[in-house]
C-alpha cells in the first residue's frame, strides 16, 4: 500500500506540473491585451508599459513560464493583477469559507442521502420509493440558482426565517456564529447534492441486496437492521465514495452560482471574476489548487475503497 | 457656477458606484422626499455596493491599480483640495474645500492658494508644507500615479513657492482655465500630512525627504507599499492621521466590508452626526435586492433599472427611491482605422446617417423607462445642465430621421437596401460619391461589440440594430464581458495600428465623464480614451481653448462642434435608482460625484 501511495504521489506531482504548464500556455495564448483589459479604456501607453514591466509581461513567453514555475516552487503564487493582493492571501481568505460551505453541505447531504437511498432500495417499487424518487428527480432537474432563489423567496423574503445573504465575517468562526445567514446557502447545496447521492446509493444498495451473501447473513439470523448497516451500507458505499472523492475539487473551486446568489465571497466567485478580468495569477493559482485537489480526491477515494472492501489491495508495483 | 469634476480614479469610482448605488444629481432627482423630523446624533448606516472592494489606502494609487473604489475609501479620510458637490448641485463646495481662496494672475499662469487654518486629526495644523509635500511626491512620481492627466498637474507646474504658513504660489508653464484648475486639477489632489508621512520606512523618523527627487521617490514607494497592506489599514499610525470628517474603523481582509467613525478633530463645517458608517459589498445586484426585500439592515443601496417594479415592495420596507444620473457619456465608438470599414467610418455623412437612425428619445422612454440622459452630445445633459449647450438641450444636431438618413446615403452614391445591406455604387471622392478609400460594392455591414451582462444594454443595441436596418446598415451584435471587450479594443490611429484593431464598433456602456475634454481624453488627438483614432485639428484647438480661458462660450463651441462631428455615435445613458431608508436625512438630493461618500451630511431623524 505504501509503495502504491508513493507511486501515486509521484504521478500526482507530474500531473500537477503538467496542468500548470498547459494552463499557463493556454491562458497566455488568449488574444487581446492583458494590461489594457486590467487598466481600462483610459490606459496610457506609459501605464501599460509600467504594468507589463511590473508583471513581467514584456518578457518572452518561455521566460514568463520559467519565472512562474520558479516562483511557484518557492511557494509564491504571484499577485493578483486586479485585486492587487497576493494570490495565496486571497486563497487563504476564501478557501476556509468554501470548505465550510461545501464541507457542511456535503456532510449533510450524505447524512440524508445514504439512509434515504438504502431505504428506497429496501422499499423498492413501493409508494415511499416512488415519492422519494420523484423528489430526487425533481431536485436533480432544478438548477442550483433556481433552488437558491426559491429558498430566498420563501424563507427569507416572505417569512424572514433566514437571512438572504451569507455571513459577512472574515473567519469561519464568525460565520458559524451567524447560523441564520449560513443556513440557506448550505441548504441549497445540500438539496442539490442529496438528489445525486441518494440515486447512487439506491442503485448500489439494490445491487448489494441481490447478492447471494446476504442470504447467508440472513440464514445466520442477523437482524435486518444490522444486515443493512453492516453489510448493505458498507458494500453500497463504494460508488458513493468515488463520487465524494471526485467532488473534492468542488470544495476548493467553490460554487459560483450559490456564492453569487447569497453574496458569499468564496473561491468560485474569485475564479469567475479572475476569468472575466483576465487576472492570470489568480486563474493559474486556482487551476493549480484544483489540480492538486483532483489528484488528492482521487487518491482518497482509492484509499476509501481499500478500507471499505478488504478484498481490494493495491499492489506495490 | 463652477462645476466639479471627479478625475480619473474618482470618476471611475463614481461611475462604477453609480451602476450599483451612488452618484446622483439633485438637479433632476424626483420621487425623493426629505426625511421629516429632527436630526439625531448617532446611529449606524450600512450602505450597499456591488462589487466594490477597495484594496489600497494611500490616496495615490500606483499606475497598475485600477480599483476605482479606492477613491471611495480614501476621500472621506483625505478629501481633495477642491471638494465635490454641494447638496444636489454639481459644484465645488467652497465650505468643504481645503482652500479659502484661489487667485489667478499673470494671465492665469500663476495661482495663489490660501489654505484654511484647519487641523489634522492628531492636532497638527494643515500648512503650506503639506501642499509642497504632496506636490513633491507627485512631481517625482507622476508616471506611477493613476490619476495623472498627461500634460497637466504636476508636469505643467514650473514651481510651487511657499509664501507663508497657509499660502502657496503655483507657477504654471501655461495658462489655465480657473474652472478647469479647480474642477479637474485640484479635485484630483488629496492633501496628505507631511509631518506624519514624510518617511522612508515604518520605523524611521519623519523628515524632509521629499525635498529631493530621490527622497520623494523613496517616500512614495514606502507609502505605496504601506498602502497595499490591507491588514494594517485600521492599525497603521500612518492612516490614523486624517483631515477628512471620518477615520477608518473597520476593514475586513478582502475589502467587502469597511466602516468609518467620525474624526473628532475634523475642522470642516459639516461635522458627522452618524456614529458609524459601514460599506458592504455584494457580489451582484440580485443578492443586494434580495437583502433589501428581506428587510435587511441596509439603509442605502442601488436598485437596477430592471428591478424598478420592486420599488413598491421596497417602499413597504420603509425605503424611498431617487434617480441617479451617472456622470458619464455614452456612445458607440467607431474604429476609423479598421482595415475593412475604417474608410467608411471616416465619412461624416455616414456617421450622421447612422446617428439619425438611432431613436434616442424612444430608447430613453422604452428601454430605460425614462431614467436616462438623452445622450445628445459630449456633455451629459441630466448631470450637468448648466454646461450643456442650447443645441444639446434641444435634442442635439441629429434628431431621429430615417428618411433623412436614407436620403443622405443615396446622395452619396449608396444603393440603399432597407432590411438588407446597402452597398456603394458610386465610388470616388466627389460630393455625390461614397468617399475616399471606399470601393464599389463596399457593404454597410459592421460588427458592434458591447459590454454584456445588462439587460437594458441588450435591449438598446437590439433596437439600434433594428433601426439601422431601415437604411440597409447591417449590425452584427457581439456581447462580451467588459474586461474582455477592453482587452480586445486596441487604440487605432492613422499612424499606429495597434495589436487589436480588428474591432469595428464598440460600446463600453459609457466613459466616465470629466467636465473638461482634455481630461477625459475621448476626442483629442492621441487622447487616452480615443480608441478609434479620431483626429481633427479644429477639435484639438477648441479643446485647448477650453483649458486656457474663462469664457463659457469656448466650452459650448467645443461641445457643439464635437456633437456635430460625431467622433462617437451618441447614445442615451441610463440613470441609477437609489433606495434609502425614509428616516435618513441629508441623503437626498444627490449630486453626481460626492453622493455615497459624503455621509457626514447624513443623519437619522426622529
Amino acid at each position: 500500500m505504501s509503495g502504491y501511495l508513493a507511486r501515486r504521489a509521484g504521478q500526482a506531482i507530474v500531473v500537477v506540473i503538467g496542468v500548470m504548464i498547459v494552463t499557463f500556455i493556454l491562458i497566455h495564448l488568449e488574444p487581446g491585451s492583458v494590461a489594457r483589459s486590467i487598466l481600462g479604456i483610459r490606459a496610457t501607453s506609459d501605464r501599460i508599459a509600467i504594468f507589463n514591466a511590473a508583471y513581467g509581461l514584456n518578457q518572452p513567453l518561455y521566460r514568463q513560464l520559467i519565472s512562474y514555475v520558479v516562483q511557484v516552487a518557492h511557494g509564491n503564487l504571484g499577485t493578483s493583477y486586479y485585486l492587487q493582493q497576493p494570490v495565496s492571501g486571497l486563497f487563504a481568505q476564501r478557501l476556509p469559507r468554501d470548505l465550510l460551505l461545501l464541507g457542511a453541505s456535503t456532510v449533510l447531504a450524505l447524512l440524508i442521502s445514504l439512509p434515504m437511498g438504502i431505504y428506497q432500495a429496501v422499499r423498492r417499487g413501493g409508494l415511499t420509493d416512488n415519492v422519494l424518487g420523484a423528489a430526487s428527480f425533481t431536485l436533480y432537474c432544478m438548477p442550483a440558482f433556481w433552488i437558491a432563489v426559491m429558498l430566498v423567496a420563501l424563507l427569507a423574503v416572505q417569512s424572514h426565517v433566514f437571512l438572504p445573504e451569507a455571513p459577512a465575517g472574515a473567519s469561519v468562526g464568525s460565520m458559524l456564529a451567524q447560523p441564520r445567514a449560513l443556513a440557506l446557502p448550505v441548504l441549497t447545496l445540500t438539496l442539490v447534492q442529496v438528489s445525486g447521492f441518494s440515486r447512487y446509493m439506491r442503485s448500489a444498495a439494490i445491487d448489494v441486496l441481490a447478492q447471494d451473501f446476504l442470504r447467508v447473513v440472513r440464514a445466520k439470523g442477523l437482524p435486518e437492521r444490522l444486515i443493512l448497516s453492516r453489510h448493505v451500507l458498507r458494500n453500497a458505499l463504494l460508488p458513493v465514495v468515488t463520487i465524494v472523492g471526485l467532488s473534492l475539487p468542488g470544495l476548493v473551486t467553490g460554487a459560483i452560482v450559490v456564492e453569487e446568489v447569497f453574496n458569499y465571497q468564496g473561491m468560485g466567485l474569485l475564479f469567475f471574476d479572475a476569468a472575466t478580468h483576465r487576472d492570470f495569477p489568480v486563474l493559474l493559482g486556482s487551476t493549480l489548487i484544483v489540480g492538486v485537489a483532483t489528484v488528492v480526491g482521487s487518491l482518497l477515494a482509492d484509499i476509501g475503497y481499500a478500507l471499505l472492501d478488504p478484498r481490494i489491495r493495491y499492489a506495490s508495483r | 457656477m463652477r462645476l466639479i469634476h471627479r478625475a480619473a480614479g474618482v470618476a471611475a469610482a463614481a461611475a462604477l458606484a453609480a451602476a450599483a448605488t451612488a452618484c446622483s444629481s439633485g438637479t433632476t432627482s424626483s420621487g425623493a422626499a426629505a426625511a421629516p423630523g429632527q436630526p439625531q446624533q448617532g446611529g449606524t448606516v450600512t450602505q450597499a455596493w456591488v462589487g466594490a472592494t477597495p484594496n489600497f489606502i494611500f490616496p495615490y494609487a500606483p499606475a497598475t491599480n485600477t480599483d476605482g473604489y479606492n477613491v471611495n475609501l480614501t476621500v472621506p479620510l483625505w478629501p481633495p483640495l477642491s471638494s465635490d458637490g454641494e447638496g444636489g448641485q454639481s459644484i465645488v463646495n467652497p465650505q468643504e474645500s481645503l482652500y479659502s481662496s484661489l487667485a489667478y494672475s499673470n494671465r492665469n499662469k500663476t495661482v495663489t492658494m490660501t489654505l484654511k487654518p484647519w487641523k489634522w486629526s492628531d492636532g497638527a495644523p494643515i500648512t503650506s508644507r503639506d501642499l509642497t509635500f504632496t506636490y513633491n511626491l507627485l512631481k517625482a512620481n507622476y508616471q506611477n500615479w493613476i490619476n495623472y492627466i498627461p500634460g497637466t498637474f504636476p508636469t505643467d507646474v514650473a514651481s510651487v513657492a511657499v509664501k507663508d504658513a497657509h499660502t502657496v504660489v503655483i507657477s504654471l508653464t501655461q495658462p489655465t482655465s480657473p474652472d478647469f484648475f479647480a474642477d479637474d486639477v485640484l479635485n484630483n489632489v488629496q492633501l496628505i500630512p507631511q509631518h506624519a508621512w514624510d518617511k522612508e520606512s515604518a520605523t524611521g523618523p519623519a523628515g524632509d525627504y521629499d525635498e529631493t527627487p530621490a527622497g520623494a521617490k523613496a517616500v512614495y514607494d514606502f507609502l505605496q507599499k504601506q498602502g497595499s497592506q490591507i491588514s494594517s489599514f485600521t492599525t497603521s499610525p500612518l492612516w490614523k492621521v486624517v483631515d477628512g470628517p471620518w477615520t477608518l474603523s473597520q476593514f475586513n481582509n478582502d475589502g467587502t466590508v469597511y466602516g468609518y467613525v467620525p474624526n473628532k478633530n475634523y475642522s470642516g463645517p459639516v461635522k458627522p452626526r452618524l456614529a458609524t458608517v459601514v460599506n458592504q459589498s455584494f457580489t451582484t445586484d440580485t443578492a443586494l435586492l434580495d437583502a433589501l426585500r428581506a428587510g435587511s439592515s441596509l439603509q442605502v443601496a442601488g436598485l437596477p433599472l430592471n428591478d424598478l417594479n420592486q420599488a413598491a415592495q421596497l417602499k413597504a420596507e420603509g425605503y424611498l427611491t431617487t434617480p441617479v444620473p451617472i456622470p458619464g457619456v455614452a456612445g458607440i465608438q467607431l474604429n476609423l482605422y479598421n482595415a475593412q470599414v475604417g474608410a467608411v467610418f471616416r465619412q461624416l455623412y455616414l456617421r450622421q446617417a447612422m446617428e439619425e437612425l438611432i431613436n434616442r428619445p424612444q430608447l430613453v422612454s422604452k428601454v430605460y423607462s425614462g431614467y436616462a440622459d438623452p445622450g445628445n452630445g459630449p456633455v451629459p445633459v441630466a448631470a450637468f445642465p448648466s454646461w450643456a449647450s442650447p443645441l444639446e438641450k434641444a435634442g442635439g444636431p441629429y434628431p431621429y430621421s430615417p428618411s433623412a438618413a436614407v436620403a443622405l446615403l443615396k446622395s452619396h452614391g449608396w444603393k440603399v437596401a432597407p432590411g438588407g445591406v446597402s452597398t456603394c455604387q458610386a465610388p470616388g471622392t466627389g460630393p455625390s460619391q461614397c468617399g475616399a478609400g471606399i470601393a464599389a460594392g463596399q457593404p454597410l455591414a459592421f460588427q458592434l461589440a458591447y459590454s454584456s451582462g445588462r439587460a437594458t444594454t441588450d435591449e438598446q443595441n437590439a433596437a439600434i440594430q433594428s433601426s439601422e436596418a431601415q437604411a440597409g446598415i447591417k449590425l452584427t451584435l457581439k456581447p462580451e464581458p467588459f474586461n474582455t471587450l477592453i482587452g480586445n479594443t486596441g487604440v487605432c490611429t492613422a499612424k499606429s495600428h495597434a495589436q487589436n484593431c480588428g474591432w469595428q464598433m464598440v460600446e463600453f456602456g459609457y466613459n466616465p465623464y470629466a467636465l473638461y475634454p482634455a481630461d477625459n481624453g475621448n476626442f483629442a488627438t492621441g487622447g487616452n480614451s480615443n480608441n478609434g483614432g479620431y483626429s481633427d485639428p479644429k477639435t484639438d484647438a477648441l479643446i485647448s481653448a477650453t483649458l486656457q480661458g474663462s469664457d463659457p462660450q469656448a466650452f459650448f463651441q467645443y461641445e457643439d462642434y464635437v456633437a456635430r462631428q460625431l467622433p462617437w455615435l451618441w447614445l442615451p445613458l441610463r440613470e441609477g435608482i437609489e433606495v434609502y431608508k425614509g428616516n435618513l436625512g441629508g441623503f437626498a438630493p444627490l449630486n453626481p460625484f460626492s453622493s455615497g461618500i459624503d455621509f457626514q451630511a447624513w443623519y437619522y431623524t426622529k
